[in-house]
């Protein structure tokens, strides 16, 4: 429970910090420029401190739900949550930085092999996955659109 | 003395086939790329893919030619690309704003190219700007707009688009009474605002606004010194601007018009890859079935070569300090 | 006129029209499956192949091609929480919930049901709009639009939640969405808005990163944290056909009506852009909800919420066509595409459509029927087995669904800088579910800000003050203030209704 009010009460603060940010920088341009941003950060930056000080009040309860959309699964043990969440993020962001150094083309059914070896699937199953991504990728987005794919980072150096 | 020649002429063969590779297989089996510094669809991606088509068979070897979009920031990103990371070796050019020269002069933050260190390949086209108003306002010429009570409306997109900038320096430099709405989200929805009578009329490019002129919704009253035949017998904004700093600032603003469509290689690209483009470009602009389709899709062509745009290129650079601080508070860069 | 009416019909009936309408069909399909394809990059792609048709030929093409978008672009929202296209973004609220339900085949089965009815009806606003449209858009000025924008934005108390706290948070989201609409060059004086020097925000951020990472993210990591399948623990046997959710499109017959003709509206009105439509409709029918507790089903699986997007983003195709065919003044930014496409084929907007070239702008309104009709049967065919999809284990189809993010992040723009805004706004949108924030609200703001900004200022510069007098924004004001009060007239309601009830 704990837990989840803080994150409120930093949310808040973030958009707080945020929205006395764009009023900082709208002092610096001409009116019609800066007249927008400031009506919306002077209201933003109100409400922001006002959830802020809801958050830290009396511990609510189920906060999550509330809103209308939908609510993290919660019928699991927290700490495998926590790992998991941990894991899709890493994966995630690790998927970001191969696409980097390797270029889309590469980077794709190399990611798709490992998430799905370490995930414990079979090696048919991954390498057969593996391959229909690259398929894809060089088939679709390759040849037949011609998207520009940089090329990573890796490659630059070698040549 | 029999096998003396024959000997003679096989040494010759085997020497000519040493000569190095001339145009024919320098692009044989090649892929060229062809950058676009808009999205698709826009007029810079049309002309790009119709060219991208006809180009090949001008090119020997007949290489395919693929168009990659690389959209942002006023395709000051496409430029940037096109002069540091893209390969100087022939196997791309790209296309971007003509009124590059205008970023580049004014300093504006982000640009990293120099235009006249880029390999040019020439201009497409030429564009003509007119103003325009709405056919049913009693002003048939510019005497007329020069006696109205009311201030005429002009509708823009933004501050540093041609259709704020040519009716400001109108009412800036020959006194006018003008005043310019801005804030819509495209030309379209200013021509509607015309119909609507929210605006008087609207300034830009003459080929966006023909279709509304033949159709009778607006009539032009001016255009700038860049022209076509249409619109020839209109007054000039530059005869009309009272100071010789107003009449400079129209020409500096009209001067990149006349490459609107410009097309370059990366710096430093081989003179020999360079010959074969140019070649191909000029006769790619004369091919019947590139014309047909242009005239079909309402693409003018104009053709100038890679000098005539160096040197336009160089005449706007080159202006003396007080100048270019005058064009940076007049003439803005946008998307 | 009227035959006309049948003109059109009987001239896409050809053969080699209806072939390349096939092949339009067949490529949309495809386009509006994947995110990343977007609709309107295919229609500047194949732009260049319509030079050889006729024009009934080239718009039964492009016209085949992306009224389609929209309808198979739901079934990625659907399955896999990713928004298939800009447009489609809504349909992820409650259609992926219903998956996760184990109720993919009713998700399906309604959102292509109402996306078939939606087209009908925009394609009918089309047909008989034709002798009124001129004096109809004509009617709307900068002002107006500026308080349809204005509309929109007071839904967002409809598209927040239940209580105050949730309307509180719901108001930060939305302001938040207008805050991100400005970054950029603003139109005013060429300022750089929250750029940071960065040239790739200079036309400010793009929508399609936005939506995928606020949305396709924060499924992501739920799925991944549950460790099982989409649909979870749901028994085999259970997952619930697609013919419930083609009946639940008529249970709630009037609902898909309201949400067709407001995607229509919506669509008509120039410049709202297409992403506009599909919220509107659905905080409509989060409105249409009977009290308190029903609207608390929306955002966590309840059929309504995938009717009324899912009508509204078709319809909107026909109401996009209207300002695009008789000003030439486009709707949406497919629209601007399709304009080239007049000029290609030699034809110009405006009036002339409605008078010398009605038969051709009839057979448009007919391929939107036609093309959507030919979609949804092939889909519903084929739909119980995309549904199987529900089953597979999460580990698997987790690699996927990133790989079709990335990509379709990617492609917006030929941007690598797109990624990281894609992975800026997935760890936002797990941020807000985890704190209970609505994000409906961010994406509304998002979209509007431009459109509230530039016509307000338009107003104001054209006008003065006196454009606030006009009857229609008169009109216009006094809807907005009714939706944004409705909840709390609702809940008062509620209120006394529940004190009687215990009395």
């Amino acid at each position: 429970m704990k837990a989840r009010i803080n994150l409120n009460v930093m949310m808040s603060l973030a958009i707080m910090a945020v929205s006395a940010y764009a009023l900082y920088a709208s002092l610096q341009w001409p009116f019609k420029t800066a007249l927008f941003p400031r009506v919306l950060s002077i209201p933003l930056f109100f409400l922001a401190t006002t959830e802020m000080f809801l958050s830290l009040g009396r511990s609510q309860k189920d906060v999550q739900g509330q809103a209308m959309d939908f609510q993290m699964t919660d019928d699991i043990d927290p700490a495998l949550a926590r790992r998991r969440t941990f894991m899709i993020f890493s994966s995630i962001l690790g998927f970001l930085l191969l696409i980097l150094l390797a270029g889309f083309p590469l980077a794709v059914p190399l990611f798709v092999f490992l998430y799905l070896k370490l995930a414990g699937e079979k090696w048919l199953l991954s390498s057969l996955m593996a391959v229909l991504c690259w398929l894809f990728m060089e088939g679709i987005f390759d040849r037949l659109l011609h998207l520009p794919f940089p090329q990573g980072w890796l490659f630059s150096l070698w040549g | 003395m029999k096998r003396l020649l024959i000997g003679l002429l096989g040494l010759a063969i085997f020497f000519l086939n040493l000569l190095p590779a001339h145009g024919a297989s320098y692009y044989e089996g090649k892929t060229i790329t062809l950058i676009v510094g808009y999205p698709p669809g826009g007029g810079y991606d049309r002309y790009a893919r119709l060219y991208a088509k006809h180009l090949p068979k001008h090119i020997p070897g007949n290489p395919t030619i693929v168009v990659q979009n690389m959209p942002g920031g006023g395709s000051i990103i496409a430029a940037n690309h096109l002069y540091a990371v893209a390969k100087p070796d022939g196997l791309t050019f790209g296309t971007f704003n003509n009124a590059l020269v205008l970023a580049q002069l004014t300093k504006i933050e982000g640009v990293r190219f120099d235009l006249t260190k880029f390999s040019w390949l020439g201009s497409l086209a030429s564009d003509a700007a007119v103003l325009t108003v709405r056919s049913d306002l009693p002003y048939k010429t510019v005497e007329d707009l020069r006696k109205v009570k009311e201030a005429v409306i002009f509708g823009a997109t933004s501050v540093a688009d041609t259709t704020y900038t040519v009716p400001f320096f109108l009412k800036e430099f020959a006194g006018f009474n003008f005043k310019m709405v801005t804030g819509y989200a495209g030309s379209a929805p200013i021509m509607l605002a015309v119909e609507r009578k929210e605006v008087d009329g609207r300034a830009g490019s003459y080929a966006s606004l023909k279709p509304f002129i033949d159709r009778g919704l607006v009539r032009p009253l001016i255009r700038s010194r860049v022209s076509s035949a249409e619109i020839k017998s209109l007054p000039i904004d530059e005869d009309l601007a009272t100071t010789p700093k107003g009449k400079a600032l129209m020409a500096i603003r009209t001067a990149p018009t006349l490459i609107y469509r410009p097309y370059v290689a990366p710096p430093g690209t081989s003179a020999e890859a360079l010959k074969i483009l140019r070649e191909a470009f000029a006769k790619a602009s004369q091919d019947k079935e590139l014309l047909a389709e242009t005239e079909k899709g309402n693409l003018p062509i104009d053709y100038a070569n890679a000098e005539e745009c160096l040197k336009i290129i160089r005449e706007v650079l080159n202006q003396p300090p007080e100048t270019i601080q005058e064009i940076t508070k007049y003439l803005k860069f946008g998307d | 006129m009227f035959d006309a009416f049948i003109q059109g019909l009987l001239v896409i009936l050809q053969w080699h029209t209806l072939a390349v309408m096939l092949l339009g069909i067949f490529l949309g399909f495809w386009v509006g499956l994947l995110p990343g394809l977007g609709g309107s990059t295919t229609l500047a792609l194949m732009l260049p192949f319509i030079y050889k048709m006729s024009p009934v030929e080239a718009f039964a093409f492009l016209l085949g091609m992306h009224s389609v978008v929209a309808t198979t672009g739901d079934i990625t929202s659907v399955l896999f929480g990713i928004p298939g296209e800009g447009t489609t973004a809504a349909t992820v609220l409650d259609g992926h919930a219903m998956a996760k339900k184990g109720e993919a085949g009713r998700a399906l089965g309604a959102v292509l049901m109402s996306s078939l009815m939606g087209a009908l009806i925009g394609a009918f606003a089309l047909a008989i709009s034709i002798p009124i449209v001129r004096p109809l858009v004509l009617m709307f000025g900068s002002p107006e639009l500026f308080m349809v924008a204005i509309l929109g934005i007071t839904s967002i108390s409809s598209l927040s939640g239940q209580e105050g706290r949730s309307l509180l948070r719901g108001l930060i989201a939305g302001l938040l969405g207008l805050l991100f609409a400005t970054v950029g060059e603003d139109p005013q004086a060429a300022m750089q808005r929250f750029t940071f020097g960065q040239l790739y925000l200079w036309s400010g951020l793009d929508l399609v990163p936005v939506l995928v990472g606020l949305f396709a993210i924060p499924e992501i990591v739920d799925l991944a944290r549950r460790g099982k399948a989409i649909a979870g623990d749901v028994p085999v046997g259970h997952i619930s056909g697609v013919m419930e959710g083609v009946k639940d499109t008529f249970r709630h017959f009037w609902l898909t009506i309201r949400c067709s003709l407001i995607g229509t509206w919506i669509g008509i009105l120039p410049g709202l852009g297409g992403a506009v439509a599909q919220w509107m409709a659905y905080a409509h029918a989060v409105q249409s909800a009977k009290d308190a507790t029903d609207r608390d089903r929306f955002g966590k699986g309840d059929v309504r919420g995938v009717i009324g997007p899912g009508a509204a983003n078709n319809s909107k195709e026909g109401g996009d066509l209207i300002p695009t065919i008789a000003f030439g003044v486009p709707g949406s930014s497919s629209m601007a595409i399709l304009l080239a496409a007049f000029f290609m084929v030699g034809l110009v907007p405006g009036p002339d459509m409605l008078n010398k070239h009605l038969v051709l702008t009839f057979s448009m309104v007919w391929t939107l029927i036609l093309a959507n009709i030919i979609t949804v049967a092939v889909s519903l065919a084929v739909l119980n087995h995309l549904a199987k999809l529900t089953r597979v284990r999460g580990s698997v189809l987790i690699p996927l669904i990133l790989f079709l993010a990335f990509i379709g992040s990617y492609t917006a723009n030929n941007n690598p800088a797109d990624l990281v805004t894609f992975l800026f706004f997935g760890f936002l949108g797990y941020l807000m579910i985890q704190c209970g924030w609505p994000r409906a609200p961010l994406v509304l703001g998002f979209v509007l800000g431009r459109i509230v900004e530039s016509n307000f200022y338009i107003s104001t510069s054209r006008y003065g003050a006196a454009w606030l007098h006009r009857p229609l924004v008169l009109l216009l004001i006094g809807l907005s203030i009714l939706v944004m009060v409705y909840p709390f007239l609702r809940f008062r309601r509620g209120e006394a209704t529940g004190k009687e009830a215990i009395q």
